[in-house]
């Protein structure tokens, strides 16, 4: 297939699957706290509409800065489905991707002239101790399998088998991320209702929907990277079951959790990444793992 | 025409033309991610800011002194 098409329907699929995904987590997250909410297919549908939507740029925020992040944003996790679904390439593109998503949560909130968004950037920069267990994941990877490529990570697991069963403490650290870029995540410091909707408060209409598209698909691809790296060669079917499956368990953690105050959610993610991190060196060492 | 209103549909013409000729050429892979980095965003907000309603000329003044700013 050219590969140009084979980007586009990537980047289609990642942003169609991502909003469904996401409008799946707001239904689970209503049910579970007894509400009805709303249908699976609202969050695609508020995506477009918001194209749509009467759209001002306020007065104070820096223009080019205010548009220009919102488009680094999709930037970024369009790299991130080349990387992944597509090339199939390196684990550490994907941490730079990651990486690059922390800054424009900083960027966004700064750029915006608003309290509440400059609050929440303040918080994304306490936010990226979400980055160390996630680094620790990938090295953990590399040790095993003795590569950063997903290519080849994905012919190690199915020549020995999943690394989930190797190596589930650095899956556990892995899966922590998910849950603190899930929507309404006990971490979700930068998003607290405190905040209003914290670094994106100003960014309405036209630029909150060029953001839910960018949201979907970095939801889509952090999926799609955890279950390539922990769970082998998946097709289709296997990639669906288990995207349902991690949107179905976050979405029931994140119902029945609060937020954490911002000095609470990082020492909790410091500490259970501590504890995977030495959990597994001691798995390592006492011969469990292979 | 506004200006900014102009660079969208320069933004827009151009990203789908270096799109479209990915499709139809069969480019070098770098320059083939490097459109698609770039292009796929630009495409997908110059459009949106040609889509997006704009607020009546008496209003505008409002929508841009948002509730949430100035503090």
């Amino acid at each position: 297939m050219n590969l140009m098409a084979n980007i586009l329907i990537n980047v289609i699929i990642a942003f169609l699957a991502g909003s469904l995904l996401l409008g799946l987590h707001r239904k689970i997250m209503a049910r579970v706290q007894k509400r009805p909410g709303p249908p699976i297919v609202q969050n695609l549908i508020h995506s477009l509409k918001f194209f749509f939507k009467e759209t001002a740029i306020p007065k104070t925020v820096s223009k080019v800065f205010y548009i220009g992040i919102t488009f680094i944003l999709a930037l970024i996790w369009v790299v991130g489905v080349i990387a992944g679904p597509v090339a199939k390439d390196s684990l550490l593109i994907l941490f730079g991707v990651y990486a690059v998503y922390k800054i424009v949560e900083h960027n966004s909130g700064s750029s915006s002239g608003s309290p509440y968004g400059k609050l929440s950037c303040v918080r994304a920069v306490l936010s990226a101790a979400t980055e160390l267990p996630l680094f620790a994941a990938i090295v953990f990877v590399y040790l095993i399998t003795g590569t950063m490529n997903i290519g080849e990570i994905i012919a190690y697991q199915s020549a020995h088998g999943p690394l989930i069963f190797t190596i589930p403490l650095a899956a556990v650290m892995f899966f922590m991320l998910i849950i603190t870029k899930s929507p309404y995540s006990p971490f979700a410091i930068t998003k607290d209702k405190a905040l209003i909707s914290g670094f994106e408060t100003e960014h309405f209409g036209l630029l909150r929907g060029f953001m839910h598209f960018s949201e979907a698909i970095a939801w889509y691809v952090m999926l799609w990277v955890f279950l390539t790296i922990f769970f082998g060669p998946l097709n289709a079917v296997g990639y669906l079951i288990g995207m349902i499956a991690i949107t179905f368990i976050t979405a029931f953690i994140n119902a029945t959790t609060p937020i954490f105050s911002p000095n609470h959610s990082v020492m909790t993610q410091i500490t259970i990444g501590a504890i995977c991190f030495f959990g597994t060196i001691v798995m390592i060492f006492t011969g469990v793992v292979a | 025409m506004d200006s900014q209103k102009s660079l969208c549909i320069i933004l827009l013409v151009l990203s789908t033309i270096a799109i479209l000729a990915c499709l139809v050429i069969n480019l070098e892979a770098w320059i083939v991610y490097d459109v698609a980095i770039f292009c796929i965003p630009l495409w997908v907000l110059s459009l949106g800011l040609l889509t997006m309603a704009k607020p009546a000329p008496e209003d505008e003044e409002e929508r841009v002194k948002e509730p949430f700013t100035g503090y």
